[in-house]
């Protein structure tokens, strides 16, 4: 949720206004330096973005001293040599709030003033070229990216090529390639999300063919852990938050039950290599592009999690921002208040964006094998919802005229007077002017579900099941007729014998009997009633079919059809009002018989027979209602708009569209970011004026056409990052200082590789999958956090929102659910009390011990079985083996901590020399090693 | 990649410039030796007192602070309460005798302008629900009386004797405003952001993230309450800070005083120590490899920490290490109405003492205060809860010379219409509604006049009309005393609004 306030950026900076030095009038300064040095940043700062090249308030650009002194509608701004004459002085300086310029923010300091009066007073000397601000249209990200050439370079991958010109350029040279141990664990970390088992490592090890990192790589983009990792990875861009708003009430407010389907959309679509650019399409707007396919609907979840019940006006919001920031690096939110005050947007086009969104609602469908959630409730003031215990939930457009209203600075309550409606367009700056919306007329299946195979099969399965098991009812009740009957006649053939016989029955059995008798009757009426419920229900829904079938797809006469449904449907409301009717019969009959030995059933009887009365009234009704002639008839599911606007699909097809400048950039800027460490343009979520420029645009530029041009298919682009030079250099400099560390110490120029710590899922996943216990289900719905430090199953499938997420990837920096375009990574002591302390790290670390020991003991004598435990330790913990130190200094721990337990715990001395390589495999663990990415 | 640090910034004994590998191997192993006095040393500075930029300093916009106050700061650290669920500031300590006279009129009936017609109530309030919340109703007497109390003659109610016994020691701010009209507000309270927009860190992140620690043995900010709705987790976020400046939930339960940090059961203290002596020894050998791994040297060093944290947290929370008396004095002896408060008010000060910057006390449940009805019933409570604890509070840090540099803050998110909440669930109206247009909080301690009262809201208890302060003042003002000026700790790429950075309330320094 978030907003853009009007010159915020204005705001942040006048902390440092008093800082401006004076003016220094000495003869060594140029007047025309003055100007630069202590004029224009202020000028830049509080002026530009309302008189520049963006915008000419008044007709005045304030960007040159040329500007300044040919001034606006009011004339010059300055008088040079007389700055009280001079208008710019007049109006920055002004006492009341209303002339007083910039217009919002801190008026500007007495020094920032003085040196603008300073420089007007010696002259208003204007600088020579001084050159003007770039036309904000055409800054380098609103401009579509074409193929650079390759620089020359011996290298087979163009990334190393741009690189390797940049560096020779800067003078730089580059580290070699990483040791084969390191490259391996890098990889797959980054690739998979776990590190290579010890077999893997071994094999890669041993296997000198030139290719055999290319065949690793391959492997991994083909295994499903890939589209877990990088699932998790877009799960940050795109904002993946399982439902909350108040959990424990429970009460949704936020994102939707359910929603977990669309990440499981999401790793398989990546497993699949799945264009990048049908992803878009699907997310936004699968409803519209492939209508009645529910695999892919779910995509749209992409806007479910935006939802906020309270307010729609924020849910709108928040499509906005996401879908711009996501897809297209584009801070869409700041023209909510405003027009834009870097980028060439105006507020109208950002209601133009919320135009796409404004027919949005959501709907849960009901999936095979679960019962129908019923149909998506709106909020009522005040009320809770639970969860929804099953469904698929979605989008759909469902008011399909539905009109945006350009509100004043953003405030829905203030709707701009006399403004009519925007239509659904896209900024003019990204080619607008051209955007074309089609409406989309839904198959039958899309908007009424209850067409469906398995809605139908399984409702049919649900009626016969309901009649057989009356049937059976039914014969066990007939059966218990015959009983009664035949106890009845017995009794009554003892009870002609003499007085004095000795089985003759009693009076009461016999009046019991008699009772018995006709309750059987009186169940075996209401039984045989229900069977006649249950077969009408059953033709009505074969009716209500058949009917749908006419009317959905032209089979048969849809009226006439419809008409026997309806019948149907009052035949069967007509049997159940009858079934009321014998039960309320069985009812009576059982109470009135109570009344008749005991006073105080009287009351009952009157409800009773109240209740009869009143039953067969309905019954009387639902049987006059068969005279009616209505054509209605209970629909299967829930009917919505056969027709969608259209406006998401056409969005997206466009955010989708090579055309589009920035939605192959800002997605190879994120790929990018997570193989190398450092964004090319390291603000990912905003490649617009106040973002960063690329740091290697050609780079950049190359990878986005790559991009389009493999079929927006990412794995292409992975595996030509990964196995690139540059990915592969070492990141260790040894001991020995290195020249391209003074000229380059951030790795500005990928001289290096960058070590990274372990995103918080990785760190999990890698402590599960060392100790061989990690469970590879794919996907599901969420799971219980609590269970995080037990459950074996993959981090990602946890459930993590808004009001929480499993406490063990909070400290380690997992997403805000909110935003989280890149990733932060601290140390802190928590991690260490978590890897120390926890469960997680303590019952894995003792059953790889196990394992690892079983593999080396034995070997020979105990000494080497000792050792040949620490190296496989080291390989199985770190992926790599452990140096001479580290090994000689692991077997003086492992003396050290058995004599140590042995003497503090004499009882267990057996145990000592186990529990001694336990905690060393739990030592490896909380290895700088273990959470870093060398 | 962005990488935070145990503290806001690399341990300050690195070189400036660090990283850049110049150290030379040597360098760096015996650099490493220092361990962890290193980590204290900027601390060690301030606690000396040595502010090292003047105002006139060209401020650093954006650079991650130093860890050291921008100013001379006026105190060191802070307790902040919160009383979550809206305290009626009428019952409170900003009486309005006026209300009795109108008891049962509307507002259109008195002679005084509608409170609900001026334009502040819509420019100060913003629904979290798509409308504005309509309160037509009857105004309500005052549901308690008040007494003029302490020395200054300062009107406190009969509810809270305690505090007004003590109302000599604190600065009461009657001029309160926020803007959402629901508990929204209470995360509002501490971001100084409404619910609907983008959410800001927390006043105590910040002050973690400013200021460098004091005790390197326990966390900077620490949260100290018990809550079933995890919402109040937002109160302690640490947002774009990076969550090491989070709120470290501390529990006064000595078995389970922090998240991870009890030794599991079975594993022996030798073989800890053992293990953390091994995993120390293997980093350093892999910091030879690495000379330049910063993120490394970090490491090393937040092990060190967390052994130490792992052994002290106990002992600070180990309240029965004070005396009878002074639990008496929080109200923790055998009356069950107080000892959970006072317990909490009480092991706050043990933070303070030790040097934790910021402790967010939560001194109620989630929405206690949120009297919609039986307010007299509720409210009185409610007092009699946190009455004794918090004048024992400040009376303990006192006596001891604490209250000189430790801030205390009692807040709470909105206060209490005027009229009485009428529904048509509750048509009898027996409660106040949720009021954001005017409340009240108090401060006291370091820098902070004493027996102060500053700011009003109108004849009715409804605006904040002499020296309105919308939340972030009150920020401002903390952070003030602390020596530090929030425009200077501005993060590149997150933009703050003026809103956010308040305004020091210069009425209430001394």
């Amino acid at each position: 949720m978030k907003i853009c306030w009007i010159g915020c950026l204005l705001m942040a900076v006048c902390g440092m206004a008093h800082a401006e030095p004076p003016v220094d009038n000495s003869p060594a300064v140029r007047l025309a330096d003055v100007y630069l040095r202590d004029v224009k940043p202020v000028l830049r700062r509080r002026c530009f973005s309302c008189h520049g090249a963006l915008k000419q308030e008044s007709d005045l650009r304030l960007d040159t001293a040329a500007f300044i002194l040919r001034g606006g509608f009011d004339g010059p701004a300055v008088e040079p040599g007389n700055p009280a004459a001079s208008r710019l002085i007049e109006r920055v300086s002004a006492t009341d709030p209303s002339q007083r310029m910039p217009p919002e923010g801190a008026p500007l300091t007495a020094p920032e003033v003085a040196a603008i009066a300073g420089w007007i007073k010696a002259g208003a000397i204007t600088p020579d070229n001084e050159k003007p601000q770039d036309d904000p249209r055409s800054h380098w990200a609103f401009r579509a990216p074409v193929r650079p050439r390759v620089p020359a370079d011996r290298a087979a991958n163009p990334i190393d090529a741009f690189l390797a010109a940049r560096q020779a350029a800067e003078g730089i040279e580059p580290l070699g390639e990483a040791d084969k141990a390191t490259l391996l664990r890098r990889v797959y970390l980054d690739l998979v999300g776990v590190p290579p088992t010890r077999d893997e490592l071994r094999d890669f090890l041993a296997d000198t063919a030139p290719a055999a990192y290319e065949k690793v790589v391959d492997r991994l983009l083909d295994s499903p852990r890939y589209g877990e990792r990088w699932g998790r990875h877009w799960m940050d861009v795109w904002r993946y938050s399982d439902w909350y708003g108040r959990r424990a009430v429970p009460d949704v407010m936020n994102s939707y039950p359910h929603v977990w389907r669309w990440r499981d959309w999401i790793v398989r679509s990546l497993n699949e290599d799945k264009g990048y650019d049908r992803m878009i399409v699907e997310m936004l707007a699968a409803d519209e592009a492939s209508p009645g396919d529910d695999n892919n609907v779910v995509a749209t979840g992409f806007l479910v999690r935006n939802w906020f019940k309270w307010n729609y006006e924020n849910w709108m919001k928040d499509n906005v921002e996401h879908t711009s920031k996501a897809f297209l690096g584009l801070t869409m939110n700041c023209a909510h208040c405003h027009n834009h005050k870097y980028d060439p947007i105006t507020q109208e086009e950002y209601f133009r964006f919320r135009a796409f969104f404004e027919p949005l609602e959501l709907r849960q469908d009901r999936v095979a094998g679960r019962a129908g959630p019923g149909p998506f409730q709106k909020y009522v003031y005040a009320q809770s919802y639970g969860p929804i215990a099953a469904g698929l939930v979605r989008v759909f457009d469902e008011k399909l005229d539905a009109q945006t209203f350009m509100y004043v600075k953003g405030d829905s309550r203030n709707r701009m007077e006399g403004k009519p409606p925007v239509e659904p367009g896209v900024p003019n700056v990204l080619g607008g002017a051209e955007f074309l919306v089609t409406p989309v007329e839904l198959p039958a299946e899309a908007y009424y579900p209850g067409l469906k195979p398995f809605i139908r099969a399984e409702e049919q399965a649900n009626a016969a099941a309901e009649l057989s098991e009356a049937r059976q009812t039914l014969a066990k009740a007939q059966e218990l007729v015959a009983a009664a009957e035949r106890r009845l006649a017995d009794l009554r053939a003892h009870a002609v014998q003499p007085v004095t016989a000795q089985n003759r029955p009693t009076r009461e059995a016999l009046v019991q009997a008699e009772q018995a008798l006709l309750d059987a009757r009186l169940t075996y009426r209401v039984d045989e009633q229900h069977t006649a419920q249950a077969a009408a229900r059953g033709r009505a829904l074969e009716a209500r079919i058949l009917a749908d079938d006419a009317l959905y797809r032209g089979a048969g006469d849809a009226s006439g059809l419809a008409y026997a449904a309806s019948q149907a449907e009052k035949q069967a409301a007509w049997e159940e009002a009858e079934l009321r009717v014998r039960r309320a019969e069985r009812t009576t009959v059982a109470a009135e018989r109570k009344a008749a030995t005991d006073a105080a059933g009287k009351p009952e009887v009157e409800k009773t027979q109240k209740e009869l009365a009143d039953a067969r009234a309905a019954a009387d009704a639902a049987r006059g209602a068969l005279a009616g002639t209505s054509n209605t008839y209970t629909a299967l599911s829930p009917v919505y708009p056969a027709r969608s606007t259209g406006r998401r699909l056409a969005l997206a097809r466009w955010i989708a569209s090579p055309k589009n400048p920035l939605t192959a950039r800002v997605a190879v800027n994120h790929i990018w970011l997570r193989h190398f460490g450092r964004a090319l343009v390291e603000t990912p979520a905003n490649f617009g004026h106040s973002g960063k420029a690329p740091s290697h645009p050609e780079l950049l530029d190359w990878l986005a056409v790559e991009l389009m041009e493999q079929g927006w298919r990412m794995k292409a682009i992975h595996r030509l990052m990964v196995t690139s030079r540059a990915y592969r250099r070492r990141s260790n400099l040894g001991a020995t200082e290195h020249p391209s560390l003074a000229k380059d110490r951030d790795n500005r120029f990928y001289w290096r590789a960058n070590f990274r710590r372990m995103e918080a899922e990785v760190v999990r996943d890698s402590v599960l999958a060392c100790a061989g216990e990690l469970d590879t289900t794919l996907g599901g719905e969420e799971l219980d956090p609590a269970q995080g430090l037990v459950s074996r199953r993959r981090t990602l499938y946890f459930a993590s929102h808004g009001e929480g997420k499993m406490p063990f990837l909070d400290l380690f920096d997992a997403a805000d659910v909110c935003d989280c375009y890149e990733r932060a990574s601290s140390v802190r002591p928590q991690q260490a009390l978590a890897l120390v302390n926890s469960d997680l790290t303590l019952a894995n670390s003792r059953r790889l011990a196990e394992k690892v020991w079983t593999e080396s003991r034995g070997v020979s004598d105990a000494s080497s079985s000792q050792a040949q435990f620490v190296r496989c330790a080291f390989e199985q913990v770190l992926s790599r083996p452990g140096t001479e130190e580290e090994l000689r200094a692991s077997l003086d721990y492992l003396a050290q901590q058995e004599h140590d337990l042995a003497a503090a715990e004499p009882e267990q001395a057996g145990n000592a020399a186990q529990r001694a390589r336990e905690t060393l495999i739990h030592a490896l663990f909380n290895h700088n090693d273990f959470v870093t990415i060398r | 990649m962005k990488t935070y640090y145990a503290g806001a910034h690399p341990p300050s004994d690195v070189p400036s410039g660090y990283p850049c590998g110049r150290l030379a191997r040597r360098a760096f192993l015996a650099d490493l030796g220092l361990g962890f006095t290193g980590l204290a040393l900027g601390a060690m500075l301030e606690r000396g007192g040595i502010a090292r930029a003047s105002e006139a300093e060209e401020p650093h916009v954006g650079e991650a602070p130093d860890g050291r106050a921008q100013f001379a700061p006026r105190a060191k650290n802070v307790i902040w309460v919160f009383l979550s669920g809206g305290v009626s500031h009428l019952e409170t300590f900003d009486p309005k005798p006026l209300l009795n006279q109108y008891a049962g009129k509307t507002y259109d009936e008195t002679t005084l302008p509608n409170p609900q017609k001026l334009p502040i109530y819509r420019e100060r309030s913003r629904s979290v629900v798509g409308f504005d919340r309509e309160v037509i109703s009857k105004i309500m007497p005052l549901q308690v009386g008040y007494q003029k109390r302490g020395g200054l003659g300062c009107e406190v109610s009969d509810w809270l004797p305690h505090l007004g016994g003590i109302v000599d020691d604190l600065c009461i701010v009657r001029s309160m405003y926020t803007t959402d009209n629901d508990h929204g507000a209470e995360f509002q309270f501490h971001t100084g952001r409404h619910v609907l927009d983008e959410q800001q860190p927390t006043i105590g992140s910040w002050i973690s993230y400013g200021l460098g620690t004091l005790n390197e043995n326990l966390p900077q900010f620490v949260f100290l309450g018990q809550y079933k709705d995890p919402r109040v987790k937002k109160d302690f976020e640490a947002h774009y800070l990076g969550p090491q400046h989070a709120g470290v939930e501390l529990s006064l339960d000595p078995q389970n005083p922090l998240p991870f940090g009890v030794r599991p059961a079975g594993v022996l203290p030798v073989e800890q120590r053992n293990e953390f002596a091994f995993i120390d020894r293997l980093n350093r050998l892999a910091a030879a490899e690495y000379p330049d791994d910063d993120q490394l040297r970090a490491r090393i060093r937040s092990y060190e920490l967390a052994y130490r944290l792992q052994m002290s947290a106990p002992e600070t929370l180990d309240l029965s290490r004070e005396t009878q008396e002074t639990q008496r004095l929080y109200g923790i002896d055998n009356d069950e109405a107080t000892a959970v408060y006072g317990r909490r008010l009480l092991a706050a000060r043990r933070l303070a003492e030790r040097g934790v910057r910021f402790t967010l006390v939560y001194l109620s449940d989630y929405g206690e205060w949120d009297s919609h009805t039986n307010i007299k019933e509720f409210h009185a409570r409610s007092c009699g809860r946190v009455d004794k604890p918090l004048a024992g509070l400040v009376s303990d840090l006192k006596r001891r010379g604490m209250l000189d540099e430790t801030i205390v803050v009692c807040a709470t998110e909105f206060g209490r219409t005027p009229a009485l909440e009428v529904t048509s669930l509750n048509k009898a109206g027996t409660g106040r509604d949720h009021h954001p247009h005017g409340f009240t909080v108090w401060l006291a301690g370091g820098g902070l006049k004493r027996g102060h009262v500053h700011g009003a809201t109108d004849e009715l208890g409804f605006h904040a009309v002499e020296h309105p302060h919308y939340v972030t003042d009150i920020h401002a003002t903390v952070l003030h005393l602390l020596g530090l000026d929030p425009r200077r700790l501005a993060v590149p790429g997150r933009q703050r609004l003026d809103m956010d950075f308040g305004r020091v309330i210069d009425d209430v320094l001394a």
